[in-house]
């Protein structure tokens, strides 16, 4: 089964005043495992369609389904419990929590959860490790760089075994070099942990390492290509 | 539980310098307004102080008729048996204080002039009310001696000074006439200016002869250890009291004149505070407001990735709660600090005013009231303006779209 699958999906801003069609008719499904990015020029909807992935945002019309459970037809609270037990999160900026430290950053998520104080130190620690910032742990925000931040956030997305991570512009404040080692940790994570990865990008460095690339245009589908392990292209 | 109090704790300090100055304004609130109050409740104080010492006790026990009727018919028996059976009725009762007060009038050759009479029992007044200290000429009478000790401001009016005779008339019990020549043996000075102008005080014994009144007296004055039993004594002075004709009556109900007025002497003070609270309030409310507004985007992600709106208010709750708290806290010690400065060294009173407070028998001092339930009562009020005001953060995040407020 699909871990996403929307049903024609439409959603208009401001309805009543001068409407803005951001999502026109979009159905995809994502798989387990997928390491996918969603392209396309500003404007075309890309941050508005995985805020209705995350089940951040209601759409104007169609459904959408996480696992077997229809996120559209539920309520604000439902869905913020429901994000908070299946979805992990990455942000462009303003991320992390300014007052906590790394650990404590990732390991929030869990306490939300209800996870054990002993567990949930011991999973942050290690987390906080494969990302590669094992030495930065009682680090606050702004003492880390950008690259180490959007690490940190990576971390937390994981921390809460989410089904799938959304990640909304992740490399877009960050220089070449942090932007391939967080791209490398996603990577390592989407391949040894069969961690499912959707996220939003401009960046043709990034586009190129992504192995399925949805693009947008207009708040359409516009293409919907995958490469296979033998480098072929499907469409 | 302890996280979220690590987060609003720690969110708190992230501007230490603004999160400083809002605890400074509640300080100063809670300073301020304890300090008005002790002002305006000591001045209070002083007068209800003399009021009760000179007048009327805290307690009174009297005759049901007296109140409407305060004539000698409405005197009532009282001899040692009496006082031995008030004094068994609670342990917190120190004494009972007998007096016969009437309206008589004075005359000399010239003038005759409206007096009251008090009747009372020297001791035990003096130890109540200090009343021989009063003295300003001549001295105080001996137990049934025919002398009369005559109030500054009634002497005054009268035109006459110690060994003087003055001519009392009035009516003493059933109707009889009450008649005779008294020597002025001192002039004493009474501490309430409408009782200086008209009080004469003789012998209880002296007073009971010229009003035919052998055995009576017109109220008991009842002393105990602290005027803070008051309601509890007249509880069961009153059960002991039932069935007969005596009622006992507490200050408050003797004075409601007197408070009435003193309650709206209060009004200004009152406003005062209000102005404050209300300057306070909104100051404290616009810290909120910012503290709420620059970090809707942070919102707006926690409750993305999670976090129940609930959760997230209350943490914004025991932020403004703990601000709250600490000015208040800080409030009360710092108000507390300053009264008992000034119980220490007082504000010296010159000029008119001193006089008016040495007259009213109180040291040149400007009086400040020390009672506890000032620091509390200003305490809450700040503290309860500072809650109301978390409603405002609270219910921006239960109503926060997370989508603009990731996008503003
Ligand atoms: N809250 C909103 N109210 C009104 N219009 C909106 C709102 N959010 C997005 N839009 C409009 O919807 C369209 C899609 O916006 P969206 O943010 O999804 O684009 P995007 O592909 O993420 O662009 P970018 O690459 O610049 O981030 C745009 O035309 C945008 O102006
Ligand atoms: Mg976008």
């Amino acid at each position: 089964m699909a871990v996403i699958r929307t049903e024609k999906i439409c959603k208009v801003y401001n309805p009543d005043t001068i409407p803005v069609h951001a999502l026109k008719d979009v159905s995809i499904q994502v798989e387990k495992g997928e390491f996918t990015s969603l392209v396309g020029p500003s404007g075309s909807g890309k941050t508005t369609l995985l805020n209705m992935l995350g089940a951040l945002d209601m759409p104007s019309s169609g459904k959408s389904f996480i696992g077997d459970v229809e996120v559209t037809k539920l309520s604000d609270k439902e869905r913020i419990n429901f994000r908070l037990h299946n979805i992990g999160f990455v942000f462009q900026h303003y991320n992390l929590i300014p007052v906590f430290t790394a650990r404590e950053n990732v390991s929030f998520i869990m306490m939300l959860q209800g996870v054990a104080q002993k567990e949930l130190l011991e999973r942050a620690d290690e987390l906080l490790e494969s990302v590669g910032l094992g030495d930065r742990k009682d680090a606050r925000p702004h003492e880390l760089s950008g690259g180490q931040q959007q690490r940190v956030a990576v971390a937390r997305a994981l921390a809460s075994k989410p089904r799938f991570i959304l990640a909304d512009e992740p490399t877009a404040n960050l220089d070449t070099k942090a932007a391939m080692n967080l791209l490398d940790i996603m990577e390592k994570m989407n391949e040894e942990q069969k961690v499912t990865f959707v996220f939003s990008t401009h960046d043709q460095r990034v586009i190129k390492r992504a192995r399925r690339v949805v693009t947008l245009v207009d708040g359409a589908v516009h293409s919907d290509k995958t490469t296979t392990p033998d480098n072929t292209v499907k469409e | 539980m302890k996280t979220l109090f690590k987060l609003a704790w720690r969110s708190l300090w992230r501007n230490k310098r603004r999160t400083l100055i809002t605890i400074s304004a509640l300080i100063f609130a809670v300073v301020a307004s304890v300090f008005m109050q002790s002002i305006n409740r000591g001045s209070h104080e002083m007068i209800v102080d003399n009021m009760t010492r000179f007048q009327t006790g805290y307690l009174q026990i009297q005759d049901y008729r007296f109140e409407n009727e305060p004539s000698l018919d409405n005197s009532f028996y009282y001899d040692g048996d009496l006082e031995r059976e008030l004094l068994e009725q609670d342990d917190r009762i120190t004494f009972v204080l007998p007096r016969i007060e009437t309206f008589m009038l004075a005359a000399d050759e010239q003038t005759t002039r409206g007096g009251f009479v008090f009747g009372v029992d020297l001791e035990k007044e003096h130890q109540f009310n200090g009343l021989k200290d009063r003295l300003v000429n001549g001295r105080f009478f001996d137990d049934r001696e025919r002398g009369v000790v005559l109030s500054q401001g009634f002497s005054d009016r009268l035109g006459l000074s110690v060994s003087d005779t003055i001519a009392l008339i009035g009516q003493g019990r059933f109707g009889m006439s009450a008649s005779g020549l008294y020597e002025i043996v001192g002039i004493m000075d009474h501490p309430l200016p409408d009782m200086n102008s008209r009080t004469i005080y003789m012998p209880l014994e002296t007073a009971r002869e010229l009003l035919s009144a052998e055995d009576k007296v017109t109220s008991l004055l009842i002393g105990m250890d602290s005027d803070r039993h008051t309601d509890a004594v007249a509880a069961n002075i009153g059960h002991f009291l039932e069935g007969s004709e005596l009622r006992v009556f507490t200050w408050p109900e003797l004075i409601p004149e007197l408070l009435e007025l003193l309650e709206f002497d209060l009004v200004g003070a009152y406003l005062m505070s209000y102005i404050l609270y209300i300057v306070i309030a909104f100051g404290f409310f616009g810290t909120i407001l910012t503290m709420t507004l620059e970090r809707i985007k942070e919102f707006g992600i926690l409750i993305s990735v999670g976090m129940a709106r609930l959760k997230l208010a209350f943490t914004l709750f025991l932020e403004v709660f703990i601000i709250g708290l600490l000015g208040v806290i800080a409030g009360v010690v710092f108000a507390w600090l300053l009264l008992y400065y000034f119980y220490l060294y007082p504000i010296e009173l010159t000029g008119e005013l001193a006089e008016t407070v040495i007259d009213m028998g109180w040291a040149p001092v400007l009086p400040m009231s020390f009672a506890p339930d000032q620091f509390y009562t200003q305490a809450v009020i700040v503290f309860f303006i500072a809650i109301l005001i978390a409603v405002y953060p609270m219910y921006r995040v239960i109503r926060l779209d997370v989508i603009s407020a990731s996008r503003s």
